[in-house]
């Protein structure tokens, strides 16, 4: 070994050893050439449109604090499903609870009255972190008690969610002397205010994602938890409640999803519409799944499809792009990151291998 | 590391490459005479029109696609220039506006009526950009903003008035998108034509349950109209975007179609849109989304647009190569029924 | 005969069960139920293939989150490729070979590159999504309708006949697909190798058992039963493609699986469970019977899933080694 070799292993070392940053770092880089490719094909520069997403979401004051607000929900939602992940459920009922939270808290917002502002907000919040946690623990409890697969069992209750309330907002809530499905507008008290570009429940969220994080890898119930994901086995040896694992898997999780529904409505809608919040449940999926079911990472993934989702009209506007090419970026961004092809390719044989991020699904 | 640069210099040389090549900025986006584009919308003598479609895209052989053929139709005519953005998400209404409004767009067409209330803030915050609200009533009258209304029942009960002077089973089946006021309109005025038509028929009316894919169900539309066709139903109303066109192809599938069994579109002419519907559909029940769009964004070039509601026309669509299946008879009754509601003497009597 | 009963008694009595309430509605209203039960087969079709794609795989350790993207695309392929070689039948076959090329991809990364199985199929249904909207060019008509095809004897029985035996291709396919793959599944040599190397992976192979081969191959393979669900969905369906065509039915068909407990037949009755539902629901708006708003008629299916699945007991349970990537020690 010459000395050149040395230094040249010492310069790889760092990367080796940072390998789960430099990784979807990468993995981000390849998927916009990829996508730059696409792009290409279409008879556009891609450097034209990847500046048109950037200066949108990023350089331009509203559109920055529209970033803020698609990340916001993107962060809780991702949360939720990470949480399950955690300890071994697979969560794909996050689009319901957090539709249920949403009108939770838009009608608590709406007929809870004479309450401060502070008050009001934290009222309507809690009701729909209750809400989304108790339809997660429909799941939960089915799960524990009578066996039940919870992604059937969520696959049902997002559907019996959505029918559910499209006839609350249709009938008994619907915002009078209009035609529109849709609630009031939420009180005054009741909003959650920006702070310039950053909506509060921006901060929010942050903090949510510290604790949950904190709460995973430094309590003993975040022990647990762990325990009862990676090994079911090695979790009831050693005396671990199973059912209540469960329970309170699904109940925490579905909570952060109602708490995202939640600052959706108190923060950004002001108000209940069926059409609001779609999508958000599965981009939670996917969020969690960039975030290698770890909290901390959910905010970049979270800023990052949040950046492609707010700059997608500008790129359209200025180049004529159909905005479904940010899906595609996702879905390669995705791939890379958790396929081991590029950090093979890239550390050889140093590559750490990538754990499965999914243990929970053979029960 | 060595790695790492060649994956870095070989993604910047793609990239330098494509930076090079492709020095156009053509964008699907236009579709307008090569010498316009928006780089001075603000200019007096350059016509911008933009056009903010509800979810989905603009080739949806529906609404956002007519409102969008009607702008640029009118663009076109007075020597303009005509772009469109698809909203993905409903939350993204105003920050699509404003990309118009940042570059001083003269016209600005807001289809669907999600998008009434950010109609309303758009055009109060920007009173020199004139809106045009496709489906969106206006309670109060916004001098920049001119809401385009149909009334959907008037073009349902025409389109139920031919049904039911033409059905010889009595039967009728209508298979529809979402439970929302339009939809409500189109179906309640077909039932209610109808039965002024012929007081014996039964109107069956199936909404598609609640889903985000209530209005781009094809599959269940076509189940739900051949379900409704052995039942008995001989004419059927399929009016729900996707889920609509479902239904009309299936129909133009069943034996007898044209003959004995037809089949109504609704929103456009569909004859165009949805060829494959030709052999079983009479007729559509239309909003003029395109003329009214037309119609309004000329009234901005010459000057001649008012704020408040412009009622559009509705009607029904020529009878095309079906006209032999409706007797003259029958022809002359709708007819009239389509003249009496326009000029008011005959009210549906449909309430939401 | 009396084995194929004895193996299968839940779904084998659900379905008897359903046969028996049927045919007496038949005899009080003929035509209404043979129309009901038509959109019920429908509607079950494509879920049932797809479930068939989700059993292979699990059953042999793979899992396939992926089968609604891997529909998506079969239907977009099988469309466009209709129309683009004006010949339906070439269609199918590429609307096959669609869903052959992504259950391939599907095997690649989950097998070789031993990726997260979940996250390979997020990835298949993101980009079947963006890529079929993306490249989805309005405007184009099939060059010819699907055939529908009576099978002799079988479609004139009654009720059951013209329902099950008189269809379009893909849909008359399905039943036999289904008691084909049962029989493969539990009854020939490969059914076993698979089901152990999805069982026990490593005791397979020290049985010889080349494991990669066996989950790459059926994973590949299943993927043609996507490829049938979709082009099903174009081609004989709906007669078109609108972007978003299957509307999450591929993850129904996951739901539809563990209801049936990984095994064909309770797939079948699951499916033909939900499909009914979902008739009986647009029906009872269609009559106006009972003065239920139509959004909690139609709730009916999802709910009445939840409750059968809370009562029945015995908690089933996936292939032990599902969702595992299996690296040969030593």
């Amino acid at each position: 070994m010459t000395l050149t070799d040395t230094k040249q292993e010492n310069k790889l070392g760092f990367f080796v050893r940072n390998q789960t940053i430099v990784v979807p770092i990468a993995a981000i880089f390849v998927a916009f050439v990829l996508g730059g490719i696409l792009i290409l094909l279409q008879g556009v520069n891609p450097l034209v449109a990847y500046k048109a997403i950037f200066s949108e979401a990023w350089f331009d004051s509203d559109g920055l604090l529209r970033t803020f607000q698609k990340t916001t929900p993107l962060v809780l939602a991702g949360l939720a499903v990470t949480v399950g992940l955690r300890v071994g459920l697979f969560n794909i009922g996050a689009q319901g609870q957090l539709i249920s939270a949403a009108l939770a808290s838009a009608l608590a917002g709406i007929y809870i009255t004479n309450l401060s502002p502070i008050f009001h907000v934290l009222v309507a919040l809690t009701c729909g972190i209750i809400v989304g946690a108790i339809w997660a623990g429909i799941a939960g409890i089915l799960k524990a008690y009578r066996g039940v697969h919870e992604v059937i069992s969520t696959i049902m209750l997002n559907s019996i969610a959505i029918g559910i309330l499209d006839y609350l907002v249709s009938n008994p809530f619907k915002e009078p002397d209009q035609s529109l499905q849709r609630t009031k507008k939420i009180a005054e008290t009741a909003v959650l205010p920006n702070i310039g570009v950053i909506p509060f429940g921006f901060i929010l969220a942050l903090i949510i994602c510290l604790l949950v994080s904190w709460m995973l890898n430094k309590t003993t119930a975040g022990f647990r938890f762990n325990t009862v994901g990676k090994n079911k086995f090695a979790a009831t040896y050693a005396g671990i409640n199973m059912k209540l694992m469960v329970v309170t898997g699904m109940l925490l999780s579905g909570g952060l999803a109602g708490l995202g529904g939640a600052i959706e409505t108190l923060g950004i809608t002001y108000r209940f519409e069926p059409a609001f919040n779609a999508g958000l449940g599965f981009d939670g999926i996917t969020i969690a799944l960039l975030a290698r079911a770890n909290p901390l990472a959910t905010i970049p993934a979270a800023i990052l499809v949040g950046t492609l989702r707010a700059g997608g009209a500008s790129l359209q506007f200025e180049t004529g792009i159909e905005p479904e090419i940010v899906d595609v970026l996702l879905a390669i961004t995705l791939l890379l990151v958790s396929a081991p092809i590029l950090a093979k390719y890239l550390f050889k044989g140093k590559a750490q291998k990538s754990a499965n991020v999914t243990s929970g699904w053979g029960n | 590391m060595k790695r790492m640069r060649t994956l870095a210099g070989i993604s910047i040389l793609a990239l330098v490459l494509a930076a090079c090549s492709s020095g156009s900025t053509d964008t699907a986006a236009e579709d307008t005479a090569a010498a316009l584009d928006d780089s001075n919308c603000a200019a007096a003598e350059s016509f911008c029109v933009g056009l903010v479609t509800d979810i989905g895209k603009v080739d949806d052989k529906s609404f956002n696609q007519s409102a969008w053929e009607g702008a640029k139709a009118a663009a076109a005519e007075v020597g303009g220039f005509a772009k469109y953005i698809e909203t993905t998400d409903t939350k993204d209404y105003a920050a699509n506006m404003k990309q118009f409004t940042d570059k001083s767009y003269d016209v600005i067409v807001t289809v669907g009526f999600l998008m009434a209330e950010a109609s309303v803030a758009a055009a109060k915050e920007n009173p020199n950009t004139k809106f045009i609200g496709v489906d969106q009533f206006q309670g109060e009258e916004v001098a920049n903003l001119t809401g385009l209304i149909f009334p959907e029942d008037q073009a349902g009960y025409a389109a139920g008035y031919l049904a039911g002077l033409l059905t010889k089973t009595n039967k009728l089946g209508s298979v529809l998108g979402l439970e929302i006021p339009p939809v409500q309109l189109f179906a309640k005025g077909f039932e209610a034509g109808a039965t002024a038509a012929n007081a014996g028929v039964k109107v069956t009316t199936v909404y598609h349950p609640p889903a985000d894919n209530g209005f781009g169900d094809p599959v269940w539309g076509a189940a739900e109209a051949k379900k409704q066709l052995s039942q008995g139903a001989d004419i059927i109303f399929g009016a729900g975007g996707g889920t609509g066109n479902g239904a009309l192809i299936e129909i133009a599938k069943a034996e007898g179609a044209g003959t004995s069994i037809f089949c109504i579109g609704v929103d456009t002419d569909q004859w165009g849109t949805v060829p494959e519907a030709q052999p079983c559909l009479v007729t559509s029940a239309m909003k003029g989304l395109s003329e009214g769009t037309a119609d309004l964004v000329k009234a901005v070039f010459d000057g001649s647009i008012k704020g408040g509601n412009f009622v559009g026309t509705t009607g029904l669509a020529d009878y095309h190569d079906l006209a032999s299946a409706v007797s003259a008879d029958i022809q002359a009754k709708v007819a009239e029924i389509v003249a009496g509601l326009k000029d008011g003497s005959i009210k549906t009597g449909v309430t939401l | 005969m009396l084995d194929f009963i004895k193996d299968n008694k839940k779904p084998v009595i659900t379905l008897g069960l359903v046969t028996v309430i049927a045919y007496v509605l038949y005899f009080l209203d003929e035509i209404k139920t043979t129309s009901v039960l038509v959109f019920g087969w429908g509607y079950a079709v494509p879920l049932v293939l797809a479930a068939m794609v989700g059993i292979i795989g699990e059953r042999t350790g793979v899992v396939n989150i992926g089968i609604e993207g891997q529909m998506l695309m079969s239907a977009f392929a099988s469309f466009f490729g209709s129309v683009i070689t004006g010949n339906i039948y070439l269609g199918m076959l590429i609307g096959i070979g669609a869903g052959l090329l992504m259950g391939a991809f599907l095997a690649v990364a989950a097998v070789k590159w031993e990726m997260d199985q979940i996250i390979a199929g997020v990835v298949i249904n993101i980009v079947a999504a963006g890529l079929t909207s993306f490249f989805y060019a309005p405007g184009k008509t099939l060059p010819q309708l699907m055939p529908v095809v009576s099978i002799p004897i079988l479609s004139d029985i009654p009720l059951i006949g013209p329902v099950f035996f008189r269809n379009g291709l893909f849909a008359l396919a399905t039943l036999f697909i289904v008691l084909a793959v049962n029989y493969a599944i539990f009854k020939t040599r490969w059914g076993l190798r698979s089901r152990s190397v999805g069982e026990y992976p490593s005791a397979a192979d020290a049985a010889g058992i080349n494991v990669t081969r066996v989950r790459m191959m059926n994973v590949t393979l299943a993927g043609a039963l996507a490829g049938c669900a979709g082009a099903f969905l174009a081609l004989e369906a709906a007669g078109t493609f609108a972007r978003g065509l299957t509307a999450g039915r591929g993850f129904l068909a996951l739901a539809i699986m563990i209801f049936g407990a990984w095994n064909p037949m309770g797939a079948l009755a699951a499916a033909l469970f939900f499909g009914l539902s979902t008739a009986i629901a647009s029906q009872l708006q269609a009559d106006e019977v009972i003065n239920i708003p139509q959004q909690f008629v139609n709730l009916l299916p999802f709910v009445m899933t939840l409750i059968v699945l809370s009562i029945a007991v015995g908690r089933v349970r996936p292939p032990a080694a599902a969702g595992q990537p299996y690296t040969k020690e030593g």
